[in-house]
């Protein structure tokens, strides 16, 4: 694999350039080192898994990608130009977006409305005309609920649209949080152990969603998640953290075969 | 049987977007509207308009306020007592500044000056969180009656160190002053509670009422989506005083006409603060329901010795009174810690599936 030059995967679709390079990162938070001197990249078009052992320092690496942690060393470099520091939401409105470890739904509001608020950095119509919900305002929150509604559709949650999401079990939360992701038309979408906690059936159908989304609309995709039965299906190559240091990065094949992600994984025990 | 969907498909998003897609609801609402602008009107009583409807609609007002900021985004504030006499101070000295612009607008415009007041006490709120922000909007309050009493200048200087309502006139009718009459005040204030009530609903709805309502369920989440704490928060702050101004100016203008600092003391914050648990946080008929809970409730206790040719003093009725409405708010919340909205929705929920629940 070259660097800059797009390939085509055996299954047929095309992988582009790099998307997202991150440079010799290193993250502290006072004396612990969630991540030493990382560099990994993320291609335009592929499905990038990172593993490791609980701690190894997955969930703040996305962390750094989509600006809520500032790592105190390193470059990030998105679209050929580095990134200079900045908030969480301008990485929502360069394409970024992302769904949690722990769902982080709007526990108070219905499926449809947490749907919608993937949309919010799209909706501009002023207060004036929200205050009437009339001519440009309503056009948009109709425009915008058409959208919500393909997004509904193609992850097949019609059945709990108006439903507080604080009442659906678990396996739903997480594909309304994909979808609430979704709405915001990411191109790199960022995804936070997407399957933990479901049961076989549900982690099918993630898998599916997943590889979709991917094929369906050309959404880049990082994705952490423990299941290696699930990673070697997934992803186009894997980066593999260990206390904070990445310990191997390539095709599923070569990463799973790699000894120092043997011993890891052997030496926490999974 | 009655109340159900069935048979209602929305064949467009705008419909099922729509704030009321249920025909009943629908209904219901101009029902409501009947009642308030005609019914009432015509058959019901000075007391009834004027120590009742008149109080009642105000409260709401301001409760609708106080729920766009705590049940809607989360933030706790004990300062909207004197927000709402922001708003009629305020109100006082545009009606001495501009004796010949309409009342009403004035009353609105008020409405700013509380919103403006609000966002200042409201800065905090991007920094502290829940117990802190509560001390910051208390002190708020204390720092606003100290002005109110400190300032001579609010109350024009009046001997009374009270607001005393000027009479103007809207169409060449009087409603304002000790001559306005009863009902000329109830249209003007019911008017303004029912459009300033079908905007909150609007702004709700829409992208502003969503952010804020991401802040409240999960801020962390919120900002990384899109939404500027900032703007969702201030925002909200604004909002909520502007309805709390203009709730206050109603409140001396056109019910009590005249006013001193005890009208906007701290227990008025606890007051609409009760009004919007009671009611159902984050809901604007719960809104209504905790201000006619609050309001009507105790007149009816104290109506009902006299009613029953019961012989108890005064002030017996009143402390049996406290004693009532507090036990009744403590049984409504271990009951119900949603407030009287969720018991409402519960309520047609099972009405939608009656007779058969299954
Ligand atoms: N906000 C924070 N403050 C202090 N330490 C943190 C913070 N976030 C993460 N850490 C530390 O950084 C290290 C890496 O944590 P991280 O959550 O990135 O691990 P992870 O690989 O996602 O683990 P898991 O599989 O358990 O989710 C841990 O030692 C953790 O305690
Ligand atoms: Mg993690």
């Amino acid at each position: 694999m070259s660097f800059d030059e797009s390939y085509t995967t055996p299954d047929g679709r095309t992988i582009g350039g790099v998307l997202m390079e991150m440079r010799n990162i290193t993250l502290r938070f006072g004396g612990v080192t969630a991540i030493k001197d990382i560099s990994f990249d993320i291609r335009q078009g592929e499905i990038r898994a990172i593993i490791g052992p609980n701690g190894a320092g997955k969930t703040s690496m996305l962390n750094v990608i989509n600006g809520f942690y500032h790592p105190q060393e390193g470059e990030i470099i998105f679209r050929g130009e580095t990134r200079r520091r900045m908030r969480p939401y301008e990485a929502a409105s360069q394409g970024i977006s992302r769904t949690f470890q722990n769902v982080a739904l709007f526990q108070g509001m219905s499926t449809l409305d947490n749907i919608m608020a993937g949309r919010t950095l799209k909706m501009h119509k002023n207060f004036f005309w929200q205050m009437l919900r009339y001519g440009p305002a309503l056009q948009e929150e109709i425009e915008h609920r058409k959208v919500v509604e393909k997004i509904i559709d193609f992850l097949e949650i019609q059945s709990i649209r108006k439903k507080p999401v604080g009442s659906l079990p678990y396996g739903l939360q997480k594909r309304v949080e994909l979808a609430r992701a979704l709405a915001a038309e990411p191109s790199l979408l960022l995804l936070d152990e997407p399957m933990a906690g479901m049961n076989v059936e549900e982690k099918e159908d993630m898998s599916r969603f997943i590889l979709d989304v991917n094929d369906e609309f050309g959404t880049t995709i990082a994705l952490i998640e423990h299941d290696m039965g699930v990673v070697m299906d997934l992803a186009d190559r894997v980066v593999a953290l260990d206390y904070g240091k990445k310990i191997a990065d390539g095709t599923p094949q070569e990463v799973q075969s790699n000894q120092a992600v043997i011993d890891a994984y052997l030496g926490v025990a999974h | 049987m009655f109340y159900r969907e069935a048979g209602q498909y929305k064949t467009s998003y705008k419909e099922d977007s729509a704030i009321f897609p249920i025909l009943q609801d629908r209904i219901a609402i101009w029902f409501y509207l009947a009642v308030a602008f005609v019914i009432i009107p015509l058959f019901g009583s000075e007391f009834l308009i004027n120590s009742v409807m008149i109080p009642f609609l105000v409260f709401a007002l301001a409760t609708i306020g106080l729920n766009i900021l705590t049940g809607y985004t989360g933030q706790i504030s004990l300062g909207h007592g004197a927000f709402m006499g922001v708003g009629a101070y305020s109100t006082y000295k545009l009606v001495t500044y501009f004796p010949d612009t309409n009342v009403v607008v004035l009353i609105l415009l008020s409405g700013f000056f509380s919103a403006a007041v609000g966002m200042v006490f409201g800065l905090p709120s991007l920094k502290i969180k829940g117990f802190y922000l509560v001390v910051t909007t208390l002190a708020a309050q204390f720092f606003l009656e100290w002005a109110f009493i400190r300032i001579p200048w609010l109350y024009n200087y009046n001997d009374s160190g009270a607001i005393e309502v000027p009479q103007r006139e809207v169409f060449n009718i009087i409603v304002t002053g000790p001559d306005a009459s009863v009902l000329s005040r109830y249209f003007v204030v019911l008017s303004i509670v029912v459009v300033m009530t079908w905007i909150a609903s609007n702004i709700i709805h829409g992208r502003i009422g969503r952010s804020w309502m991401m802040i409240r369920d999960m801020d962390i989440a919120a900002e990384l989506i899109g939404v500027r704490p900032l703007f969702a928060k201030l925002s909200s702050f604004a909002v909520s005083s502007f309805y709390a101004g203009v709730a206050g100016a109603l409140m001396v203008f056109l019910w009590l006409g005249a006013a001193e600092v005890e009208s906007f003391d701290v227990n008025v914050s606890f007051q609409i603060l009760f009004m919007v648990i009671i009611g159902g946080l984050g809901s604007l008929v719960g809104s209504f329901l905790g201000a006619a809970f609050i309001w009507i409730l105790p007149i009816v206790i104290r109506a009902v010795p006299r009613i029953m040719g019961m012989d108890i003093n005064a002030s017996t009725v009143e402390q049996l009174n406290f004693m009532i409405v507090g036990a009744l708010i403590v049984l409504f919340l271990i009951i119900e810690p949603h407030g009287l909205a969720r018991m409402w929705a519960i309520l047609k929920q099972k009405l939608r599936v009656w007779p058969f629940p299954y």
